[in-house]
């Protein structure tokens, strides 16, 4: 099971957190930052694997991915394959990337609610739901128009309410 | 593509960008959550973009870490709007704010039911998403015949059948019987026949928990497990799919069919062969995700020697290529090899290319070598191993050095070809890394030592040498101190070594060191003396005069030993008698290898910090645990001469030892300890320092008691008796300890280890079984029955019958509590080893406590209840004497552990406790239980105890319970001897009185 995806910049800074085994808040804040700790020592060249058993408990694996000011973590147990992990960062990097347009750090920052969608659609409590990047951005655009269609609904009504009563 | 832009959250997010520091930053989200709860105050202005902004505002600030501690109100109540923006915004915000205990859940239940039995496919959507995120236990128990509903009906997308099916895997974690329903073996079967890739995948998911747990159900499943090719990536079929499904393969037993095994194999066999490295890093990835799960399928499959051989070959290239990953996973791998099949032959021909790995630029593939070095050390490589890890030590990071040290300390001393090599090992690792080398590893060099008489020069002359360079470790000068305090007579020919220069280089260092140095030395001062004969005046007086400076030390230990050594030194001769050279050790167990075997329980991974954690925790109790273990293991051939340590787990007593072995369990109730006894009980403390009056008296004393408690246990029918091979360390304690945490040790002896780990929901339990073989030959005949009392129905997974060497088996084992009792469970576990037929019968620590669930009432929860539970069978009273005196905090304490949550400030007088919580079993459901403990601040071993409950037996079974923990603690940190100073040490201490005796309780309670 997948424990924690995490997203955050060369500076340490949160762009996305996200627990699927609750945590309080303060808790979240201490794992980012000793992940951060480890992270940020580690030369470009190395492997995508770091010992997280002194951070979340025995058992655990952390693997992550740095794609320019960006770390992608994910943090899952024993019963995940690491590769395949590797793999599943590399699927929500492509998805973001195709949303996106080359993506980078701020279109990250400032749609933080598409990151939270398009995450949803990838994994799933804790779970591998989907893992082709079409698929997933199928998803994703059928939630976006179903978004749009609604506020146009609501300000159509409006418009419409607000004629009658005139 | 159109996002959905908000342009408040966006001038948000840019206003906390452009924050120059975190205290700016705090003001603007303090800000922006005042804005949020005025807005919310009066709700009716907001409009539905508006909400969905503030809700999104209150995500992005949680995620920078601020407390968001309301609107969960708002959040949940968006749940039930009609319109898709305001319920899409009102799942994602509970499933990242709430967690699934959250009271509020309960109120939406029905809505998410309404959501998921409704036609709307974009609600079906969110609300899985919810619940498959957090839903409990309830959610569990309502939802999911719907959600099954869901994952097999045909008018349903893909979309929402895959989510279902997921959905469906929380709910079973969260209870289990979710999927006890007629057919739903053959559902999943038909599941995957599923053509479509995502609710493949999801259903493989689901399947891998389903038969994880319970593979019996799903066979029909098995040969169904195939991958369609519709979808690759990075040209290779569904990756993740493949991966699944082999994962899935690993929980079912092995597959005995020779056919379906051929066909299995031909396709792995392809695998394994048909992948190259290639340039492309992310198709690199994919084929070995896929290889490496093909790996662990092979190792679970049992194949034959030559394709683990091939397999081992190929790990061999893969530790060797250019990427790191490969490289890593290949470690891994290969340490994971070692641990189910004797294949250390075959990894020894790539140890080079492992060493090398050592030097990796990156610490996570140095740490996998140095586990897989740690793993694949024996007799024949330790020494270069060893050397190897000697040398890495000087250069290794920090965050490695220690882990370092205490893995190349118990290599040396498991593997020592020579017992010479292994003082090098120890001094050089003391030399080069002293911060990181701990009291235990120059504890165990001195034991070796002082057993070995041909060691000794040796030892002396090397501490020696140690002592000439210019600046050396504290823990050198300890024992450099020790062991030229003991044998430097012994080289008083050679050139540099008369007492005098012995003293004075020693001297020197005493400037520099801390206290409890200082005690050691000042007892090496007095051996030096001791051995100076004829007395040389001159150094006699320079001694006398060190003496004389510490008797008025500050620190009380040092200024009694100088008080004490400075009279017994005038008094010549007897002085020879006193001082006179340690007696041997009673050969143990090292307290090393122990704890190193005691954390692989609970993981294979050991990580140096843990150890550290654990050897803090015990190193208080180190000199008393070792002595009970000394007198409950048997002590090997005290006598002879402990050539090659890893012998020490044969069983040879010497004839003298069997005679004190079968008086002491003869006459249970007064052991009377003879003279070696004594030697031995005062031995370990001589590792501190020579013995002193007042401090060994008290010692021996607590010693004499650890005696005491371990003959009563043996009393004890259910307790190794009749066999050949003793436990190590108490049953007793262990059990005791077992019931008040969920993982450790149940039981151990030289040839086996049981660990176990629970987990307890509701009325339900999961215990596994670890069942370690310590040994480098394999276990045969194992058997584990269980003997479960009428109250528990349990269940114990298959037990293989042979274990093999070095290997750890997992033995998953069902409980089920039916009814409140306090019986226990036994489990009867027998093995053969050699010729030795090992039989040993064990309570179980599925007790009373494990199946309550603390919970917390307020006032207004607690007194109805407490009212309306009016007087027996339901409210019972009783004055309980002979209470352990303890302080109410601790009290509290010893409540809390046993999950009976203390209520504070319920009670108004201060020395009323007061607690609660839920018991579970199948007869009673849930049941509040209520408990109050009225003490008596003047006489603390009596109180008066009130338990209330709804159901007659559990009251009284619950009293019961609490008043054997009160009595009688288990005594894991033994308390200070209740027994006053004895006169004259080797007066026998009664055993303590029954009721606080440990075997005794025992007795009564089966």
């Amino acid at each position: 099971m997948i424990k924690s995806v995490m997203v955050m910049n060369t500076q340490g800074k949160p762009r996305l957190a996200k627990f699927y085994d609750f945590q309080p808040v303060e808790k979240q804040q201490e794992l980012i930052r000793s992940v951060f700790g480890v992270l940020c020592g580690r030369a470009d060249n190395v492997s995508n694997f770091v010992e997280a058993d002194s951070i979340f408990g025995p058992g655990t694996r952390l693997v992550y991915k740095h794609f320019a000011t960006l770390y992608f973590v994910f943090i899952f147990d024993s019963s995940e394959n690491e590769l395949a992990m590797l793999d599943l960062i590399q699927v929500f990097v492509e998805t973001l990337d195709k949303c996106f347009k080359n993506v980078c750090e701020l279109d990250i920052v400032y749609n933080y609610s598409k990151l939270h969608t398009i995450l949803d659609e990838i994994i799933f409590g804790g779970q591998v739901l989907e893992t082709s990047s079409i698929e997933v951005i199928k998803a994703v655009e059928e939630i976006s128009k179903l978004e749009s269609a609604s506020n146009a609904i609501a300000l159509v009504s409006k418009s419409v309410s607000g004629w009658r009563s005139r | 593509m159109a996002l959905s832009g908000m342009r408040g959250l966006s001038v948000f997010i840019s206003d906390i960008r452009n924050c120059p520091n975190k205290e700016q930053e705090r003001l603007r989200v303090d800000k922006e959550l005042g804005n949020i709860r005025t807005r919310f105050k009066n709700e009716k202005g907001l409009s539905p973009y508006e909400k969905k902004k503030y809700v999104w505002k209150m995500l992005y600030i949680y995620m920078l870490g601020y407390d968001v501690d309301f609107g969960h109100m708002e959040a949940v109540s968006l749940i039930s709007a009609p319109k898709y923006p305001e319920k899409q915004v009102g799942y994602i915000v509970t499933s990242c704010l709430l967690n699934e205990n959250h009271d509020f859940l309960r109120l939406a239940i029905n809505t998410v039911r309404n959501d998921i039995i409704g036609r709307n496919e974009t609600f079906q959507c969110l609300a899985l998403t919810m619940v498959g995120n957090i839903g409990g236990r309830e959610f569990a128990e309502s939802l999911a015949p719907d959600v099954q509903k869901l994952i097999i009906s045909s008018s349903c997308r893909p979309l929402v059948r895959k989510k279902a099916a997921l959905c469906l895997l929380r709910l079973y974690r969260k209870n289990p019987d979710v999927v006890n329903v007629d057919g739903w073996a053959d559902r999943m079967a038909q599941l995957l026949d599923e053509r479509d890739l995502g609710v493949l995948t999801s259903s493989m998911s689901l399947l891998v928990a389903l038969v994880s747990n319970n593979h019996e159900a799903y066979w029909s499943c098995l040969p169904k497990c195939d991958v369609p090719q519709e979808y690759t990536y990075y040209g290779i079929p569904s990756p993740w799919l493949q991966v699944k499904t082999m994962r899935a393969l690993q929980y079912f037993p092995t597959v005995e069919d020779p056919n379906t095994r051929r066909s299995l194999f031909e396709v792995l066999q392809r695998i394994l062969m048909g992948t190259d490295v290639v340039k492309n890093v992310n198709k690199n990835n994919a084929s070995h995700a896929v290889l490496f799960e093909a790996l662990a399928l092979v190792m679970h499959l049992d194949a034959e020697k030559e394709m683990m051989s091939q397999c081992i070959a190929l790990l061999g290239k893969f530790i060797a290529v250019r990427e790191p990953n490969i490289r890593y996973l290949g470690l891994e791998n290969m340490t994971r090899m070692l641990m189910v099949t004797d294949v250390h032959d075959i990894i020894k021909r790539h140890q080079a290319q492992i060493i090398t790995s050592l030097k990796d630029p990156d610490i996570s593939i140095r740490r996998r070598a140095l586990d897989l070095l740690y793993g694949m050390c024996d007799v024949s490589n330790a020494k270069d191993i060893v050397e190897e890890l000697l040398q890495y030590l000087s250069t290794a990071d920090f965050a490695m050095r220690e882990e370092l040290s205490l893995k190349a300390a118990i290599l040396a001393e498991k593997f020592a070809p020579d017992l010479s090599w292994y003082v090098d090992v120890i001094l050089q690792l003391i030399d080069k890394a002293g911060d990181f080398v701990s009291d235990d590893i120059w504890f165990r060099v001195v034991q070796f030592v002082t057993n070995n008489e041909d060691l000794q020069p040796y030892a002396a002359a090397k501490a020696r040498e140690y002592l000439d360079k210019p600046a050396i470790h504290e823990t050198m000068v300890k024992v450099s101190a020790y062991l030229l305090g003991e044998y430097s007579h012994l080289l008083a020919r050679r050139p540099g070594c008369s007492p005098k220069e012995i003293f004075s280089i020693i001297h020197e260092k005493l400037p520099t060191v801390s206290m409890s140095t200082v005690a050691i030395l000042l007892s090496t001062y007095a051996k030096i003396l001791m051995h100076t004969q004829p007395a040389d005046p001159e150094l006699q007086n320079q001694i006398w005069a060190i003496f004389n400076k510490y008797e008025s030390c500050i620190e009380v230990e040092i200024q009694q030993r100088a008080v004490e050594y400075f009279a017994l030194s005038r008094k010549g001769a007897a002085l020879m008698d006193i001082l006179a050279e340690m007696p041997k050790f009673p050969e143990r167990q090292s307290s090393l290898i122990k704890k190193a075997e005691d954390v692989e329980v609970d993981t294979a991974e050991q990580s140096a910090i843990k150890l550290r954690a654990q050897q803090q925790q015990t190193s208080t109790a180190l000199v008393v645990a070792d002595q009970s273990s000394a007198n409950g293991t048997s002590p090997v051939n005290q006598l002879g001469l402990v050539k090659v340590p890893s012998m020490s787990s044969s069983v040879i007593y010497s004839s003298k030892w069997d005679f004190d072995q079968s008086r002491s369990s003869t006459s249970t109730s007064s052991p009377s300890p003879s003279p070696d006894l004594l030697g031995d009980l005062l031995g370990p403390l001589a590792i501190e320092g020579p013995p002193v009056a007042g401090e060994s008296e008290q010692n021996v004393v607590s010693g004499l008691e650890g005696v005491a408690a371990v003959d009563a246990a043996a009393i004890v029918p259910v307790t190794v008796q009749t066999n050949a091979v003793e436990p190590i360390g108490n049953i007793a304690e262990r059990f005791h300890a077992l019931c008040l945490k969920d993982s450790g040790v149940l039981y151990e002896d030289p040839y086996v280890q049981i660990g176990i780990k629970a987990e307890w929901r509701g009325h339900h339990g999961r215990l596994v079984l670890f069942l370690g073989n310590k040994n480098t030959s394999p276990l045969f005949s194992v058997q584990a029955l269980i003997l479960p009392p009428s109250h528990l129905k349990m269940e114990l997974s298959l037990v293989p019958e042979t274990i093999p060497p070095r290997a750890q088996v997992q033995c998953p084992l069902e409980v089920m509590n039916l009814r409140p009792s306090r019986d226990v469970a036994v489990l009867d576990f027998s093995y053969k080893f050699n010729t030795n037929m090992v039989n040993v019968k064990l309570r179980l620590p599925a007790v009373l406590n494990k199946f309550l669930q603390p919970i917390t009432v307020s006032a207004e929860e607690f007194f109805p209840q407490w009212r309306s539970l009016s007087g027996p069978p339901l409210k019972l009273q009783e004055v309980v004497r002979g209470v352990r005196p303890m302080p109410l905090l601790e009290m509290a304490n010893l409540f809390n552990s046993c999950h009976l949550i203390v209520c504070p400030g319920l009670d108004p007088n201060p020395n009323n406790l007061v607690a609660s919580t839920t018991f579970y079993s199948e007869s009673t459901r849930a049941m509040l239980c209520l408990t109050r403990i009225e003490t008596d601040p003047a006489d603390r071993t009596q109180l008066r105890m009130t338990v209330a409950s709804g159901d007659p037996t559990l009251t009284f079974e619950l009293k019961e319970f609490i008043k054997e923990q009160l009595v009688s603690i288990p005594i894991a940190p033994r308390p200070p001897a209740p027994v006053p100073p004895t006169p004259s040490v080797a007066q026998p201490v009664p055993p303590a009185a029954p009721s606080n005796d440990p075997g005794a309780m025992l007795a009564g309670l089966l």
